[in-house]
């Protein structure tokens, strides 16, 4: 019966553990950049997520300085650069990321409701990168096809809809794990199979089946 | 063939290892434009026919019809061609940025027609801008960090330089063991070698 009740509270605190580890904001930064790094759209940008993290970053290097200042074991400092680079690290591949995807789909992102998912300093940059691409284009190929042909977005003015921008593609298959709790999903193509997350379950399916889960949350990829 | 030219132009893209940038094929390119203006002349002068013949543009499918349509459809492959081979030569040089830095080696550079280096330009001033509103530079950690420190051998004559936390006389073919941050730019620039143990 007492051991009963021990394992009770074991599993209690196991349960707290899991949930302060899943709060923190390395944790949180790790999720969000897994998630960029796997979905093939660009995610809402993490505003305070980022914010916070540059914050703790520089806490972190003044504490490392700190330590060298007033002679710490140097296994320690190293211990906490190495926590540090492993931090900056992760912060500065999530940005990459979101650039890089940012490069790849630049029209077609500055097109749609995407654009609203960019942070401030990104949308100038899309920017920058969509005029100096369409300069580019223009000048070494648009400018030399004859007259109809020359539009970026369209293969000739006959062309009924923007057909020559790129676009991510949605319905690629993910690896993702529901998040804590049990998600039911429609999938194939007229929603008429389900998909049953257990908690914690892992599943391989398209990207378009899961995008709003993702977008709240309920599912994470990895 | 009509648009046989163009497809070269993408097989040579392709055949190139992956990052590696061939150098711009002019010629080809040239005339795969002239390609282009003489399917449109042909266009134009098939749609004229068949106005002059009095008949209605959008119902008529007579043999000029098709032949126009052709020459239509030669012309819009032929772009695609092109624009995809310009398209993916920039993302070559994009990438470039994070590979080698703002400045481009003179071998590469003589592969870049004169909108292509004006395109890395303005694409790079771009990033820097976007690196120097957040106060973070992106293109340092590339790879995920194992240990703050690397060893490193000098390529070049370098000479003595302030780094974050020592200044070594980086002579040539000396052995350091530097902050990876550190050692980065240098490597990227091809100025060291990191050794494996």
């Amino acid at each position: 019966m007492a051991s009963g009740s021990e394992e009770g509270t074991e599993l209690e605190t196991e349960d707290i553990d899991k949930s302060i580890r899943l709060t923190t904001d390395v944790e949180l930064l790790k999720q969000a950049w897994r998630n960029e790094k796997a979905s093939p759209e660009i995610l809402k940008f993490q505003a305070d997520l980022v914010q916070r993290s540059k914050e703790q970053i520089q806490l972190m290097e003044d504490t490392v300085e700190d330590y060298e200042g007033n002679g710490t074991d140097p296994l320690t400092i190293s211990l906490y650069q190495m926590d540090l680079d492993r931090y900056q690290f992760l912060l500065r591949s999530y940005l990459r990321t979101r650039l890089q995807k940012i490069e790849k789909y630049t029209i077609h992102i500055s097109k749609t409701e995407m654009w609203n998912r960019l942070s401030r300093p990104e949308q100038k940059f899309a920017k920058r990168c969509k005029d100096s691409m369409e300069k580019h284009l223009t000048q070494s190929v648009l400018s030399k096809l004859p007259e109809g042909y020359r539009s970026i977005l369209q293969q000739s003015a006959s062309s009924d809809a923007e057909d020559m921008v790129p676009e991510p593609q949605l319905d690629t298959f993910v690896f993702c794990k529901s998040n804590q709790y049990r998600e039911v999903v429609q999938v194939g193509e007229s929603g008429d199979e389900q998909f049953d997350f257990a908690v914690d379950g892992l599943g391989v399916i398209r990207y378009t089946a899961i995008r709003e889960l993702v977008e709240t949350g309920k599912v994470d990829l990895v | 063939m009509y648009g046989r030219r163009g497809t070269q132009l993408l097989k040579e893209l392709s055949s190139c290892e992956t990052g590696q940038l061939p150098a711009l094929n002019t010629d080809t390119f040239d005339e795969v434009i002239k390609e282009c203006k003489a399917h449109s002349s042909e266009v134009q002068s098939l749609t004229g026919k068949i106005q002059e013949e009095g008949l209605d543009l959008a119902t008529t499918r007579n043999a000029d019809y098709f032949g126009a349509a052709i020459h239509h459809y030669s012309i819009i492959r032929n772009k695609r061609c092109l624009m995809a081979y310009m398209y993916n030569r920039a993302e070559i040089i994009q990438s470039l940025r994070w590979k080698v830095g703002r400045i481009l080696p003179q071998e590469i550079s003589v592969k870049l027609n004169h909108s292509e280096e004006e395109y890395f330009k303005n694409h790079s001033s771009a990033l820097e801008s976007y690196m120097s509103d957040l106060e973070l530079d992106l293109t340092v950690d590339m790879v995920p960090p194992k240990d703050p420190y690397i060893k490193v051998r000098v390529l070049d004559d370098i000479g003595t330089l302030l780094l974050s936390d020592q200044s070594p006389n980086l002579a040539r073919h000396s052995i350091h063991f530097l902050k990876r941050t550190d050692a980065e730019q240098f490597i990227s620039q091809g100025l060291m070698e990191e050794l494996s143990d």
